[in-house]
């Protein structure tokens, strides 16, 4: 399998140190993942057993349900998602770069703050489209 | 008014959003995205699901969902597939091994099944791709122990796939009017 997403090098490898800095300087986040809309995982940094490919293709798909369901209410372009667990929770976060549609997904245990990794997510968002 | 959630499945590139949005008669939910697998000739791929609906003339209602084909998502297969009434397994001809899609399918969506769902197999592009036949479809099957209608589709002509609508129902007692055969 080939993918073909059409970012830089000099953008994988933001991406790659936006995604280690989530994991090392945030509190609980054990996974930080940037995939492409189609779940092809392009830069990660997970600790433990998270398989950054399992968390692409998920990422993907829950991000385009998101979306749909922003679109049948009539809510504007997907941005985030926030998934509250009773051992953690994840964030997903929509990148619409010009060239290249991603997303990101962070995965957290409690002890992780969930508006912060959400803040971050955010910023690690926009930090990506201006690469 | 009975409801009928239908399951549409098989690997990616069959056409199962196209199907999908031939037949709803309410503007189907797709999760489309740009597709990077260079490997796969298609400009958009489902990552999510899509979902239309049919109304019998009885007033019941059939749902469709429709899963991605692509493995990476297998997540949700089980997901989708979840109290569904029956499949249909849609199959691209010009795969470089439908038969063996078709067993990956059947296991996946029929065999592991507690309650081994009816089932109907729909075969695209045979007119440019003959090989394998739909006898050879059946073959397939038989050495699995199953037995299920097999066509030939095409999934851009609507009638085709009420077809396909009709041959399930029709394993379940319900035709397409919506009246008890």
């Amino acid at each position: 399998m080939n993918v073909k997403h059409g970012l830089s090098s000099a953008v994988i490898a933001r991406a790659q140190r936006e995604a280690q800095k989530l994991v090392d300087e945030l509190a609980g986040v054990r996974a930080a993942v940037v995939a492409t809309a189609d779940g092809f995982e392009v830069a990660y940094a997970v600790t433990g057993d998270a398989n950054p490919a399992r968390v692409a293709a998920m990422t993907s798909s829950i991000v385009a349900i998101g979306g749909v369901v922003a679109e049948e209410a009539d809510l504007g372009r997907r941005e985030s998602l926030i998934l509250l667990t009773d051992s953690g929770f994840a964030v997903f976060q929509s990148v619409h770069r010009r060239d290249s549609e991603l997303v990101i997904g962070v995965l957290a245990q409690n002890c992780g703050v969930p508006a912060l990794v959400s803040y971050r997510a955010a910023q690690f968002a926009k930090a990506l489209v201006e690469a | 008014m009975r409801e009928y959630k239908i399951l549409l499945t098989g690997p990616v590139g069959a056409g199962k959003t196209t199907a999908i949005g031939c037949v709803s008669e309410t503007s189907p939910l797709i999760t489309d995205v740009p597709n990077t697998d260079t490997s796969i000739d298609k400009q958009f791929t489902t990552v999510g699901l899509d979902f239309g609906q049919i109304t019998l003339d009885n007033g019941d209602r059939i749902r469709l969902f429709g899963t991605p084909g692509q493995a990476r998502f297998d997540f949700l297969w089980k997901i989708l597939a979840k109290n569904a009434l029956g499949v249909i397994v849609l199959m691209d001809n010009s795969r470089a091994a439908p038969l063996d899609d078709l067993s990956t399918y059947m296991q996946t969506f029929v065999e592991s099944s507690r309650l081994e769902p009816p089932c109907v197999v729909g075969v695209g592009r045979m007119q440019a791709h003959p090989i394998p036949t739909l006898d050879d479809y059946a073959a397939r099957l038989a050495t699995e122990g199953w037995v299920f209608p097999i066509l030939d589709v095409n999934v851009r002509n609507r009638s085709d796939v009420i077809l396909l609508i009709d041959a399930l129902l029709t394993q379940f007692g319900v035709d397409i009017q919506g009246g008890k055969k």
